[in-house]
């Protein structure tokens, strides 16, 4: 018991680089996800090169992808650190899901409502953002919630570069203190407390958006 | 002179919650009897039937078939009470059902749907249980589709491989739900057709249905039933030339002016 | 230069080949179990058994919301603990089972709901018996109904399978890594090796994408 305290710190410490570079990773995900999306819906050829990139990326396991960027990428001049990379390649990975996530919310919007509105002539940016945007918007919230989880657990990962989050503390401890159980346990236990908040935040925030649908 | 009857339901009852579907349900079967259930929606005709091999569990009353009880081994009519899987497949052995909505499996060919309750239920040899099935399906006229898939069959077909399944297992008793109710009207007499034949072979059954005309030509016995109750019951010819309740009067109007020719009266 | 490309790809290509078909092997080995086990946490879950149903709610809840490298961690040092020696490809063939597991059952569940409730009134009728309509009448089309959607899964298993690598399994990933130390070329290995997992992806994509429309084709 007393081991187990003395860990402790660490291991809050830990949670706090996971949660950092999870969050941090999936703010720009998704702010690249949307613009990819943008990008593919109001730039003609652009849905060539969206295609691919998503290909590529779900195609592919995350540590493939980590490691070109932290191992390769130092071949063509661009060093980076391992919380950088980490950082770099869960949001381009993170990235690829947003976008198809931001795809399939826009195209839940009935297409009707999308002629109504520029048969009106509302230019096509104001249909992107008051006519689409919200209504999509209130279909992806629930799937956003999932994909940030998903980039959480995906930052177990960046462990094996040894970015100090949870995974890589447990396996220190591990190796220090030679005990298996305990820090396996609460590595677990960690990203358990931690998805399963993410998924309830996701559960009521989403309740709250969409009240005005239920009346 | 009384033979020991085949299905006996004593004061069965069923109620889903404070909703009683079904109660006081009285029947006694003989074999090569041939008992038809009829009655406006919602008066439990097909709660009672699906009692009878404990589709539904009754939870008032009894139903013995054969001399066994069927689905309970005391007193107590609760869910815990029930008997196990393999003690109601024991029971009700000696009965076998054809659905309103047939529920072949799709998966299966014609033959393989026929054949599977005698492979899969009654553990019979294979080259055995083809046998007899291509015997029921030859007795429904429909050897040319053993190989054909459920999908590719009209719904009159469809029930008339029902019929092969539920025949194949050498039943002593057949239930029929409704056989003809979700078949086109051009597809419905094939199907009687069928079920007439199987009665003048002597097959005992309890049917429910809406085809008036048949349940007299058919049946020896008739049940009216309203509210989860029976209302009237007896011979065809009597109960449908000259119903003595007001309620059955009333069900029949439709059908009043049109003549249905009972089977016992046919034979004479 | 391309010259020296081709001749690094020829020692590249049987090192990856071997890597690609322990991966595949791996997979697959987990994939079948894990549909085994999916299949009784359904059954489970659909149950009489109050406890039953909890503990799958459970199961499901930890295996989906951990990561796959966690879980791979926690079950190859925790017998180490117990002082059994499990060898690193049971450890991690039974860590993708046990999380695919998770993830087959709610995509079968779906499967088991979408037959209709007169199919298994008439195997009860017929006396058939739990264990038959299930070989029988239920998994032949749950299988044909969900064949989409578990390759979709097959090909998440490939993917989180790398990280079997950090326990020394000569995975596709740990290949690669081999590689990388005997020629120092890292962008050009985790490239070829990035390609090997999209060729084997993307075919199994094609094959899902194929088996999808042959079923709308026959409903």
């Amino acid at each position: 018991m007393q081991e187990l305290m003395s860990y402790l710190p660490e291991f809050a410490n830990a949670l706090l680089v996971t949660l950092g570079v999870s969050l941090a990773a999936a703010f720009i995900g998704l702010t690249l996800g949307f613009a990819l999306n943008a990008a593919r819906i109001a730039i003609p050829g652009f849905a060539l090169i969206y295609s691919l990139y998503v290909w590529l990326i779900r195609g592919t396991p995350f540590l493939a992808q980590l490691a070109v960027i932290y191992f390769g990428l130092p071949v063509i001049g661009l060093r980076l650190e391992a919380v950088e990379a980490s950082i770099l390649s869960l949001a381009l990975y993170s990235g690829a899901y947003f976008a198809e996530l931001f795809r399939s919310a826009w195209a839940s919007v009935p297409h009707g409502q999308v002629e109504a509105a520029r048969v009106h002539g509302i230019s096509r940016v104001r249909v992107f953002w008051h006519v689409q945007a919200p209504q999509a918007m209130a279909f992806a919230l629930p799937l956003l919630g999932n994909q940030v989880i998903l980039t959480i657990k995906e930052s177990a990962v960046t462990s094996i570069i040894t970015v100090p989050e949870l995974t890589m503390t447990a396996g220190r401890i591990v190796s220090t203190t030679f005990s298996y159980v305990m820090p396996y346990a609460l590595l677990v236990l960690s990203y358990w407390l931690l998805t399963s908040s993410v998924a309830a935040i996701a559960r009521a925030l989403g309740q709250r958006m969409t009240r005005h649908l239920r009346g | 002179m009384s033979t020991l009857p085949l299905l006996e339901l004593r004061d069965v009852g069923k109620s889903y919650g404070a909703n009683r579907v079904l109660r006081g349900f009285n029947l006694s079967v003989q074999p090569g009897e041939i008992v038809s259930l009829i009655g406006p929606s919602g008066s439990g005709k097909t709660t009672a039937l699906r009692c009878m091999n404990f589709l539904e569990r009754y939870d008032e009353g009894e139903v013995w078939i054969d001399g066994q009880l069927l689905g309970y081994s005391g007193t107590g009519r609760r869910e815990a009470d029930r008997d196990s899987e393999a003690k109601v497949d024991e029971v009700r052995n000696p009965l076998s059902m054809v659905f309103q909505q047939f529920n072949l499996w799709p998966h299966m060919s014609v033959r393989e749907n026929v054949m599977a309750p005698l492979v899969l239920g009654k553990k019979m040899p294979k080259a055995q249980a083809r046998t007899l099935a291509d015997q029921a399906l030859s007795r429904v006229g429909l050897s040319a589709k053993a190989d054909a898939y459920p999908a590719r069959l009209s719904g009159g077909q469809q029930q008339r491989v029902g019929i092969a399944r539920a025949l194949a297992v050498k039943p002593r008793l057949m239930l029929l739900d409704e056989p003809t109710s979700a078949l086109d009207p051009e597809l419905v007499e094939e199907v009687l057709q069928v079920i007439r034949s199987l009665a003048d072979d002597g097959m005992t059954m309890v049917m429910v249905t809406h085809e008036m005309s048949f349940a007299a030509q058919i049946s020896d016995r008739v049940v009216f039933m309203e509210a989860g109750q029976i209302v009237e019951s007896g011979a065809p010819g009597p109960l449908f030339n000259a119903p003595k309740t007001e309620r059955l009067q009333q069900f029949l109007k439709p059908w009043f002016n049109r003549s249905l020719t009972p089977r016992a009266q046919v034979t004479s | 230069m391309m010259n020296d490309f081709s001749s690094r790809m020829a020692l590249y290509w049987p090192a990856l080949i071997q890597g690609a078909l322990t991966t595949l092997w791996l997979c697959a080995i987990g994939m079948l179990l894990g549909f085994v086990l999916g299949v009784l946490i359904h059954l489970l879950a659909n149950g009489r058994s109050r406890a039953g149903v909890a503990f799958t709610r459970v199961y499901v809840s930890f295996f989906r919301g951990t990561p796959m490298l966690a879980q791979l961690l926690l079950l190859f040092y925790l017998p180490s603990a117990l002082g059994l020696d499990i060898p690193p490809m049971v450890a991690a063939a039974v860590a993708l089972a046990l999380n695919t597991a998770a993830y087959q059952s709610q995509i079968l569940s779906s499967g088991f709901a979408a037959i209709a409730k007169g199919q298994m009134e008439a195997a009860s009728v017929f006396a058939l018996g739990k264990y038959n309509t299930l070989v029988h009448i239920q998994l032949p089309q749950v299988l044909r109904l969900t064949s989409p959607a578990l390759i979709s899964e097959l090909i998440d298993v490939i993917k989180v399978s790398a990280v079997v690598s950090v326990i020394s399994i000569t995975d596709l990933m740990r290949v690669s890594q081999q590689l990388v130390s005997q020629t120092y070329r890292p962008l050009e290995v985790y490239l070829v090796a990035g390609l090997f997992y999209l060729l084997l992806t993307s075919v199994l994509s094609v094959l899902g994408g194929l088996l999808e429309r042959r079923w709308q084709e026959r409903s």
